[in-house]
């Protein structure tokens, strides 16, 4: 025990087989055996990487409680990828893309909300998205972004009736983002009487991945 | 003695019954529990920045048959003491915003490392090294122990440490360095903890300068 806690102490961090092996000076076989007991223990879990294996390896014992919370879901369905600044998990529910894609305009970070476009391909219960916009009153925003989202990535179609009351739905300010308005998304805000803060350049990078 | 499954049940049980979006700072044993560095802890140590919410949450505690303890008998003569509640074996200390001698601060709340979403309850648990920093301040029977484990097992980040003394300085807080210094040096001396020598040199300068502050304002200093 006490050891292991030494060797992840030295190894914590990002690691392959190689660094492993060239941190520890030990041989490649070595490295594996040396990882297998590691995560055995729950330091180390496999993290991103196709062609080559990357191990994520931290003090922290892996302790996986409840249900992925919301940088989970959008790491899982969005194609741009975000530092996570803590772990969140939740408790007693399943945290559903409708209610990660609300929380995401309601993060008013513009990084978070354009990574969260992509959450529009994943919705399946329409009605229930309408919903949360209304409780959140966001619905203008939810229906600008996914026309935003359609300008430069393929999504879902999205049901017209709720289209239409989102359409007709409240908001408490026009901006989202203190006095940010779009330069290039204008039609988008004339159609849904509000500003965006993103730019189709910030779109841009869907593209890149 | 609380468990991780204990404490999540409860944890549980709370956030359903809370009306309100209810955010907590799990602190103590209770974070290290999260943090897998400790398998059971006497109590659970919560912290809030906002009085609605800890009023809240007291009264569900009591709702659900916790009763109020005294916390003299635990923090004798301190300040800024907890609200202790307690059922059969299980414990809660309850701080509003201040514990004994340190004070949430802006760049504690910045550091948390996981977030447990309990339908109402919001837990966020802090870090490391913030567990160290609080435990020097409530300085009970285990807090030492506690403080020893975190060290051996994680690469604690020392000058996070010294800057949040600094910044308690700032925050009004100017015996907490104190406190530190003399908890940091204890575990190095008597427990062989592996601090760096710098880490104790500058916060040993940092006690010495605000003991004169202190005494100078209370005129006991003569030059």
């Amino acid at each position: 025990m006490n050891k292991s806690i030494e060797l992840v102490k030295k190894l914590e961090g990002v690691q392959t087989v190689e660094t492993i092996s060239k941190e520890l000076n030990v041989k490649r076989s070595t490295a594996i055996n040396i990882a297998h007991k590691l995560r055995k223990e729950g330091y180390l879990e496999n993290w991103m990487g196709r062609r080559k294996r990357l191990y994520k390896i931290t003090p922290k014992k892996n302790i996986r409680i409840g249900n992925p919370g919301f940088y989970e879901i959008l790491d899982k369905y969005s194609r741009i990828k975000l530092i996570v600044p803590y772990e969140h998990r939740v408790i007693g529910k399943r945290l559903t893309v409708e209610e990660a894609l609300i929380r995401a305009v309601k993060t008013k970070n513009i990084r978070i909300i354009i990574v969260s476009l992509e959450l529009f391909n994943h919705i399946e219960n329409w009605r229930l998205l309408s919903k949360l916009a209304e409780e959140e009153k966001l619905e203008r925003f939810v229906g600008a972004l996914y026309d935003a989202a359609r300008t430069i990535i393929k999504v879902r179609r999205m049901d017209k009736r709720v289209r239409n009351k989102l359409l007709k739905g409240k908001v408490k300010r026009k901006h989202l983002l203190l006095s940010v308005k779009s330069k290039d998304l204008k039609e988008i805000e004339k159609r849904w009487n509000i500003y965006l803060p993103i730019n189709k350049a910030d779109l841009m990078m869907y593209k890149e991945w | 003695m609380v468990n991780l499954e204990n404490q999540q049940r409860l944890f549980e049980d709370i956030g359903k019954r809370l009306k309100k979006r209810t955010e907590c700072f799990v602190i103590g044993g209770s974070a290290m529990l999260y943090y897998g560095a400790k398998a059971v802890t006497k109590d659970i140590d919560v912290v809030f920045d906002d009085k609605e919410c800890f009023d809240n949450f007291l009264k569900i505690l009591k709702e659900i048959e916790f009763k109020v303890k005294d916390p003299e008998a635990l923090y004798f003569g301190k300040e800024n003491k907890p609200a202790l509640m307690e059922r059969g074996s299980e414990r809660v200390d309850i701080f509003y915003k201040e514990i004994i001698t340190f004070k949430l601060s802006e760049s504690m709340v910045g550091r948390i490392k996981m977030v447990y979403e309990y339908n109402n309850l919001i837990a966020n648990v802090v870090s490391p090294e913030d567990i160290i920093l609080l435990k020097s301040a409530t300085e009970r029977a285990g807090d030492r122990a506690d403080a020893l484990e975190l060290i051996k097992r994680f690469n604690v980040n020392w000058s996070i440490i010294t800057k949040e003394a600094i910044n308690q300085t700032e925050l009004d807080k100017p015996l907490f360095v104190v406190f530190l210094y003399e908890f940091l040096l204890e575990l190095k001396e008597d427990f062989k903890a592996d601090i760096p020598d710098e880490v104790l040199k500058s916060l040993l300068k940092m006690s010495e300068k605000e003991m004169v502050k202190r005494l100078k304002k209370k005129g006991g200093f003569v030059k």
